[in-house]
């Protein structure tokens, strides 16, 4: 795992490998953050991607993406629109694994709709939203590019 | 010396019925707790000898309920009843009732919670005995309103009668607000205390809101155990309390004693109560209201005159009198108690709901913690957010502004957004550490806290990326060492995983 995004409080933020970190109480979030010989406790909260960093009382969110992760979710957050067609883009480039869906079949949000192979690693790529397929662009073992027109959803 | 009763009951729940719960202790008296259905895990039935259910999570079911609480001390013998602060510690009905049943009320005298329970009628009573009030109003304001506004002046303060707590309080600048603020107070009064009454003073601004503590004993005795500044306030809510008052001259503190006995000596008084007044720029005091039960910052009296309020309130309404000790007692040293709530400072300090997590709370040295919730306590939303109270005693005020400061540092509290961070930031707040800050210090000089700053947003990134690679890793890896070493390590199996 490589993390390449960070936001606080929904601003992205730098990567800093600058400090070291251990645990004292998993459960509860409490750990030590040390660098340079100096060191502090900090209240570490959450899971996966999303994280609450509480420091001197303040609770701060932190959002801590792989490079996938970063994608998926821009992708989920541009194709969320909420009605009328929707075109499913390709936010990386990559080889055409598989296409679940037919031409005319009814989807929900969440279904599966195509799946991507990109840095070595297969993606989903699911419907942001219920919908009917109305254009499939693609084929499996074709080579998109990023930005390309996967599938079209009504 | 024997124990003034065997079975006590506490109305009340949270961080004042554990506090009562260890006075009962250590009175040798059996100590019973009561619990809505939202507090049966709740660390005060934890902690008493008995508890007993009183109803539903709604208040007016279960806490607010007298009969409800009167059948549980009937079931479990108990013969006193302490009511805290809050629910029903002031309700003079209540109080009667307990009496009627045959069980002693800790407090007051029920005829004493009437009579000042009405704060208009005690703004009339505690003038003719030559106490300066407030300038305003002694009759309820009513139609047409703009006569007896134009008397009190602008700004004018629009205040319940049976108010308490900030409820029912509108400030008016102008007199066209007047009627869409008498509204709204005149409704927010009905539904907090039942009756719509409301009566006008003028603003002081700027004021401190500085307040007596009395204890009385039923043979005549009376003792004034010094004052609190209490004016770090939000919503006219009290966040922060001190004693001694910072800049309280020797002459005005006299003559507040005096007016605090005299607003005592209007009424049939004992047990314990407190004294409201506000402060102008001026050096001169205004009689607020008198509080006539426990106050939630009783704490910092008991660490500057080393007593036992709650333990004197229950051996008073045993009959017991005063001793010696009590009535001469002289503070020493200053003592901050800051309220920890689960509310979001930087917004609002709009309360939250939610579960407790980590709960590290500070020690040593002159420190002490009041607290009503532990690690992984829920917080029911039908109640007060306060978690705990902060307690901290020095030589004197930078003494004890020192101890907070580290104090507050040790604390870690998860789960919820707490104020703590506005605390620590008031503990170096330039007006705060000077002694120098009236009630206008949260709304001016707070407002919604200072912006997230880059270093605090690069040790939050900087934390939140080392937990996730962290995580999953801890269970297996001892956390002995803190170097940079381990760290990389750290990362380096949850990249495997």
């Amino acid at each position: 795992m490589s993390v390449t995004e960070i936001r606080v409080e929904g601003h992205l933020s730098q990567i800093d490998d600058g400090w070291s970190f251990a645990w004292l109480d998993q459960a509860r979030g409490t750990a030590r953050l040390s660098r340079d010989g100096r060191s502090q406790i900090v209240l570490v909260e959450g899971s996966g991607t999303d994280w609450t960093v509480t420091l001197g009382g303040r609770r701060i969110a932190v959002t801590v993406r792989t490079w996938r992760e970063r994608v998926l979710a821009e992708a989920e957050v541009a194709a969320v629109a909420p009605g009328g067609p929707l075109e499913i883009t390709a936010t990386l480039p990559g080889l055409i694994v598989g296409v679940e869906v037919t031409l005319g079949s009814e989807v929900r949000q969440g279904d599966p709709l195509l799946s991507v192979e990109a840095m070595k690693m297969q993606n989903e790529v699911r419907a942001p939203r219920d919908g009917r397929v109305t254009t499939i662009a693609v084929q499996a073992g074709e080579t998109v590019a990023r930005g390309a027109l996967l599938l079209r959803l009504d | 010396m024997s124990a003034p009763f065997d079975r006590l009951l506490i109305a009340n729940r949270g961080e004042i019925a554990v506090r009562i719960i260890r006075a009962c202790a250590e009175l040798g008296i059996e100590s019973i707790a009561v619990y809505s259905d939202a507090d049966a895990g709740a660390l005060h039935v934890q902690m008493a000898d008995r508890a007993e259910r009183i109803g539903p999570a709604a208040a007016a079911e279960s806490y607010l309920s007298v009969e409800a609480i009167l059948a549980a001390a009937r079931r479990s013998g108990a013969e006193a009843i302490h009511p805290g602060y809050g629910f029903l510690s002031e309700n003079a009905g209540f109080a009667e009732a307990v009496e009627a049943a045959g069980i002693v009320f800790v407090g007051p005298p029920p005829a004493t919670l009437a009579a000042l329970g009405d704060k208009l009628a005690a703004r009339r009573t505690v003038a003719a005995a030559d106490v300066p009030i407030v300038p305003g109003l002694l009759v309820p304001l009513g139609d047409p309103t703009t006569v007896g506004l134009a008397e009190v002046g602008f700004p004018a303060m629009l205040k319940a009668a049976a108010g308490g707590g900030g409820r029912g309080m509108r400030r008016v600048d102008r007199p066209e607000e007047v009627p869409a603020a008498l509204a709204a107070a005149a409704r927010e009064a009905r539904s907090a205390f039942g009756d719509a009454t409301v009566y006008a003073e003028r603003l002081i601004s700027p004021a401190r809101h500085v307040e007596v503590q009395l204890l009385g004993d039923r043979h005549g005795n009376l003792v004034c155990l010094g004052e609190r500044d209490c004016s770090v306030q939000r919503r006219h809510q009290k966040l922060v309390e001190e004693s001694p008052a910072p800049a309280m001259g020797l002459a005005l503190r006299a003559a507040m004693f005096e007016s605090a006995r005299r607003v005592a000596e209007t009424v049939d008084f004992s047990n314990a109560a407190t004294v409201e007044f506000l402060l102008d720029d001026s050096g001169h005091h205004y009689f607020l209201e008198m509080n006539t039960r426990l106050q939630v910052e009783h704490g910092v009296t008991e660490l500057v005159t080393g007593l036992d309020l709650v333990a004197l309130q229950i051996r008073i309404a045993a009959g017991e009198r005063l001793p010696d000790g009590v009535l001469r007692v002289e503070p020493r040293g200053h003592a901050i108690e800051v309220r920890l709530y689960a509310e979001d400072p930087y917004d609002d300090f709009r309360p939250v709901a939610g579960t407790v997590g980590a709960w590290q709370l500070p020690g040593g040295p002159g420190v002490r913690v009041d607290a009503g919730v532990t690690a992984d306590t829920p917080l029911p939303p039908e109640y007060d957010p306060l978690l705990a109270k902060l307690l901290v005693h020095g030589g004197d005020r930078p003494a004890a502004l020192a101890r907070l400061r580290r104090a507050l540092d040790e604390t870690l509290i998860g789960g919820v957004q707490t104020d703590l961070g506005f605390h620590r930031w008031l503990v170096d707040e330039a007006g705060f550490a000077a002694g120098e800050y009236d009630t206008s210090l949260v709304p001016d000089r707070w407002r919604s806290g200072p912006d997230l700053g880059p270093a605090e947003t690069a040790l939050a990134a900087a934390a939140g990326a080392a937990a996730r690679a962290a995580s999953g890793t801890a269970a297996r890896q001892p956390a002995v060492r803190y170097d940079s070493a381990w760290g990389r390590l750290a990362r380096r199996e949850a990249i495997d995983r």
